[in-house]
Formats: structure tokens, sequence, C-alpha cells
């Protein structure tokens, strides 16, 4: 992000961890109250997706940082399109059985 | 109260967190894409570290051009800028004596060994006709043109001035490689501790003196010139003896100028850098005790450049017919430095170029020339081995034809190939995994993706109007655009 400065460049890394693990343990405590029962597949499921989601935003703005602004906005639209379909997808699974529970 | 309000409260920053991440990845991403520094090469360090793609995995015994047949080597009017050189002696007057020859007297008015050359190639002499008509047209077109691309005129024409007059650097042989090779090689020797030691010394001093990339391969006699050696004029000729190994090194054209090409910059920013590092090796390595010959761009060459480098493990050859690194991929320029110095030649690599290539076709797509072969696979066997065949003189036709002054810039194919890219993430992880990947799915998908997603002018846009639009492949930089820094 601040590739010259030595300085900006690590923190912003850090702050980036940070803000990443704020974003799980808020994640976790989301699933705890909405009763999602998470075991380690589930969690490797649902932080692979943010990844992936992550790794296809970064990728499009990599692009569009080299000028290539519709290389950029379709490697988000396309792929991104699939990760999105995917995310809704893993959502429905883990919410399956809360709402199964609810219906009961 | 207290601890609802805190739930509530990292619930709410784990949203806030997440949303922000995900734009801490754009503002990531988008920097390392803008970033100037991730372009590679260019003798950014001392120390060979834009030599950053590690080759050891992909270290092959034979390299991965296919011999098919005994190896002939090529003749010096073969190559189009040799033969062009020939032409220009006859055409041109020296010392104001009448000029030898005039397109006009045709080609039965030639000297035999370039009458039989056009003779041989059907179409040739027509070619040369038509790019010398494309050359005047271009002049006559330049005035248009010469405002909007005056810094990048400029630019080009500060590049090329070392190269030009008799003042050039290094100096051309004179006389026998015997004895050119030999003049001014120190006396004082002292023991070498093992040829490794020599190939690691050397490379590390052509780092030092500005190479991107450098490697050491045996010299092979096929990739030797014949008919015509430099400092003894046309002659047939055995490799000197001395001519061991030869030091090659690779440097990429200044990237910005290079993805706006051809109107905006020439070759010649990376032919002088090439001729400094390789002048000042020869100083250095006659320094050490061993004789030396450069060969240096644009046309100072006694070797064959893109098979050699192959030997030295520095790439493989493209679709394009030139040479295609991991670092720099088809912005690749070379030079080299042949010497009878001890040295431990590199082992060649496969990193699945010439797979990568029979899919593409985007440098033949869009080759304004075309001069690039879209046939599957080589077709065609040359001088006994087995490649895709360049049309060098449709190449020449359009490369007198574009918008630049004299020093002519058309590098499209070098451009527009996916593997000349920058140094960043998102392309080092092409640059890693395809070469792994034996289903070869990985590059069909990213090819595809290339395809679809960026754009592409299309060959005849690259040229001038009537023909085309003056497009080019990139966005030219600011610091290249007249209309940035001057009036018009």
């Amino acid at each position: 992000m601040f590739n010259n400065s030595n300085i900006l460049e690590p923190l912003f890394w850090i702050i980036m961890g940070g803000l990443y693990t704020v974003f799980i343990i808020g994640l976790a405590m989301w699933l705890k109250d909405m009763k999602v029962k998470m075991n380690w597949w589930k969690w490797s499921l649902t932080l692979l997706w943010f990844i992936l989601l992550s790794i296809t935003v970064a990728g499009g703005f990599t692009l569009i940082g080299e000028n290539e602004l519709r290389a950029g906005l379709l490697f988000m639209a396309v792929p991104g399109a699939v990760i999105i379909v995917a995310g809704v997808a893993l959502g429905r699974f883990l919410l399956r059985n809360t709402n199964e529970e609810k219906d009961n | 109260m207290d601890k609802i309000n805190r739930r509530k409260f990292i619930k709410s920053a784990g949203l806030a967190g997440g949303a922000l991440s995900l734009a801490g990845v754009a503002g990531a991403g988008y920097s390392a894409g803008a970033d100037k520094d991730s372009f590679t090469g260019y003798g950014r360090t001392a120390y060979g570290e834009d030599q950053f793609f590690n080759r050891k995995p992909f270290l092959v015994d034979k390299p991965t051009y296919v011999q098919e047949g005994e190896p002939v080597r090529i003749t010096s009017i073969e190559d189009i800028f040799k033969r062009n050189g020939e032409l220009s002696r006859l055409m041109f007057s020296r010392n104001g004596d009448q000029p030898a020859w005039k397109p006009s007297d045709g080609l039965d008015a030639l000297p035999g060994y370039l009458r039989a050359y056009y003779q041989a190639n059907p179409g040739a002499f027509d070619e040369f006709i038509k790019a010398m008509q494309k050359g005047r047209e271009q002049r006559t077109n330049w005035d248009k043109y010469r405002d909007k691309y005056f810094i990048a005129d400029a630019w080009s024409n500060a590049h090329s001035s070392p190269i030009r007059g008799r003042s050039s650097f290094p100096a051309e042989p004179q006389g026998k490689p015997e004895e050119s090779d030999f003049r001014g090689v120190n006396k004082k020797r002292l023991k070498l501790k093992s040829p490794r030691h020599g190939s690691e010394l050397l490379k590390k001093i052509c780092y030092s003196f500005g190479a991107s990339l450098a490697g050491i391969a045996k010299v092979k006699k096929e990739w030797v010139y014949q008919g015509s050696l430099r400092g003894i004029g046309r002659v047939d000729y055995e490799v000197p003896s001395h001519w061991k190994y030869a030091v090659v090194i690779a440097v990429p054209h200044e990237w910005d100028s290079m993805y706006a090409n051809p109107t905006y910059g020439t070759s010649y920013d990376a032919y002088s850098k090439l001729r400094f590092i390789a002048g000042k090796m020869e100083v250095f390595i006659k320094e050490l005790g061993y004789s030396a010959r450069p060969h240096v761009p644009p046309t100072s060459y006694d070797l064959v450049m893109p098979p050699l480098a192959i030997d030295a493990g520095m790439g493989e050859q493209g679709r394009n017919g030139i040479l295609i690194t991991p670092e720099l991929g088809a912005n690749t320029r070379l030079a080299a430095i042949t010497t009878d110095m001890p040295l431990e030649p590199d082992k060649p690599i496969d990193i699945g170029v010439s797979k990568f290539c029979k899919k593409c076709r985007i440098c033949a797509e869009e080759c304004p020339g075309g001069a690039i072969s879209f046939k599957d696979t080589p077709g065609e066997v040359i001088r006994g081995y087995r490649r895709w065949k360049i049309d060098q003189n449709k190449c020449f036709t359009v490369w007198n034809s574009v918008a630049t002054s004299h020093a002519r810039g058309c590098r499209v194919c070098l451009s527009v190939c996916p593997y000349s890219r920058k140094n960043n993430w998102i392309h080092n992880f092409a640059r890693e995994a395809d070469p792994r990947d034996p289903t070869g799915l990985l590059a069909s998908g990213l090819l595809a993706m290339q395809k679809k997603f960026f754009t592409y002018p299309g060959g005849q846009e690259y040229l001038p109007p009537p023909d085309g639009n003056n497009r080019t492949f990139g966005e030219a930089p600011g610091w290249l655009r007249t209309e940035e820094w001057f009036d018009l």
C-alpha cells in the first residue's frame, strides 16, 4: 500500500492483521448469537471463502492499478460473481440447522 | 447492560473490520499494480536481484528448442538488418561517390550473393521495395506527428546517440578476432579457483554494471554467423577457437514506453544500456587476462542471440521468435561477450513457454505486419531447428511505417506477450503456478482471462493513418507525452 515508506508499509499490514482479527472475533459472535454450530471444517470453509473474496478484490484492483480498468472490473465481476454465489450457498448451508431448529 | 453493549460493539466492529479489510486489500492491490518499482529489470539492483525467478526446479539437460537434422550456420545476409546494411552500402554514396545500386536497377544488378538470396526467397525483394516506399511515406508524414511525439523522439534520439558514429562504445573490432579480441589483454593473470568461480564472478560483475539477467553458455558453432565477420568484412570463416564461452546479458526496455510502442519510444534505450554493460565487460575480462569480444545491438553481432540465451538458461523462444524469460517476458534485449576464460555454463530451463505459445497466438493476432505465424505448432525446420517462422521482411516493412522519426519503434509483439508483466503478486502467481501445472489447465484459464478481459487494439490499429490510428497497447506515460509539458 505504501511501497516507498518503510514506516507506513509495515504499519499498514499490522493494522490489516488487526482488522482481520476483529472481523473473525465479530463473526464468531454473530454466528454464536444466531446459534450456528461451527466446527473446524465449517470455519475453514468460511475463512477460505473470505480469503478468496479478498484475493478477488485485490486482484481486480491490482489490474486497475496497472491501468487495465476493464480487466480489473471483469476480474472482480466474473470470479467475484462465482464467489458471491458460493458465499450465499455457504451461508444457507451454515444457517440450515438453525432454521430447522426454529421450525421445530 | 454493559455486557450486551460490549457484545454489540464487538459484533459491529467485526462487520466494520470485514469491510475495512476488504477496502485494505483493494488499496494494497491497487498500489501493487500502480507501483513503478514492480517493473523488473533495467539494472534496478547491482546484485542480480532482478533475476528473481528460482530456475532450479525448471533446469533441464537439453534446451527446449527442437533439433531436426544437421544444424547449419546462418549466413549474415539471412539477417534482415545485416542484409539491409549491405544494400544500404550500395544505395547510399560514401565520400560523394555515385551509389552502386538503386532499387529501380532491379534484382539483376545486385551483387551475386544478394541476388542469390532474393532468388532463393521469392517475395523478399518486393517486400523490401515496399518497405522503402513505406519509409518514404513515413518521412513525409512525420511532420504531422512530430509535435505529438516530440518528447518520445527526443528521448529515443538521446538513447541512440552513443550508438552512432565512430566514437560509439564499445568500439567495433578491427582485424582478425585472434588479434582484436586479445588487444589490451592484461599479461598478468591470476589462477582462477574454478570455472564455477569464473561464472559466478562474471555474472556478479554484469549485475554491478546494470544487467538485469546474466547467464553463461558454451558457444555452439551453429549460433555463429557465416559469410561476414566484424573487423574483417565479407568472409567465410571457421569459428575462432577462443570463442569458447559466451556471457549473455539481458535488460528490458523501459516498461512504460515499451507498452506505449510503436509511437512512444524505440528500442534504443535498451540497446544503449546493453552496449555500455557489454563494453565494460569486455574491458573487465581483458583486465583479468582473457580474450573478450562484445556482441551488441543493434547489429554488431557475430552470433545469434536468442538460442545462445536459451543455452544460458535465461529463458525459451516464443512464437514471436524472441527470447521469453520468466522475469522480463518478451521484453528482453540481449548482448553477449565471447571469451576464452574458463567458465561453467548454466543449464537451460523449461518453464513451459513453447507449450503456452502453442495456445496463445496473441502476438500473431496483434502483429501489425502479419509477420508472426498462426500455426498450431512450429511448422518449419530452419537451419536444422524446428520453429515458428517470423517473416522478417514483413516485420521490417511495419518497422519502417510507424510514426517515429529515424529510429523505428515497433515492439508490439513484446508488449502484448502475457509473459511481459510486472513483478507483483498477481503475475508472480501465474509465473510460479503455470510451469508447475502438468495439466495445462491453469495456463488455459489464465489465457482465456487474458484474451477476454484485456483490451487489444488489433494489428492494423498500431499503424499511422490511413492504415491505422497510431494506437498503442498501453497508455503513454505522462513523462513521454508532449502535451503534459509543452503548449501545443
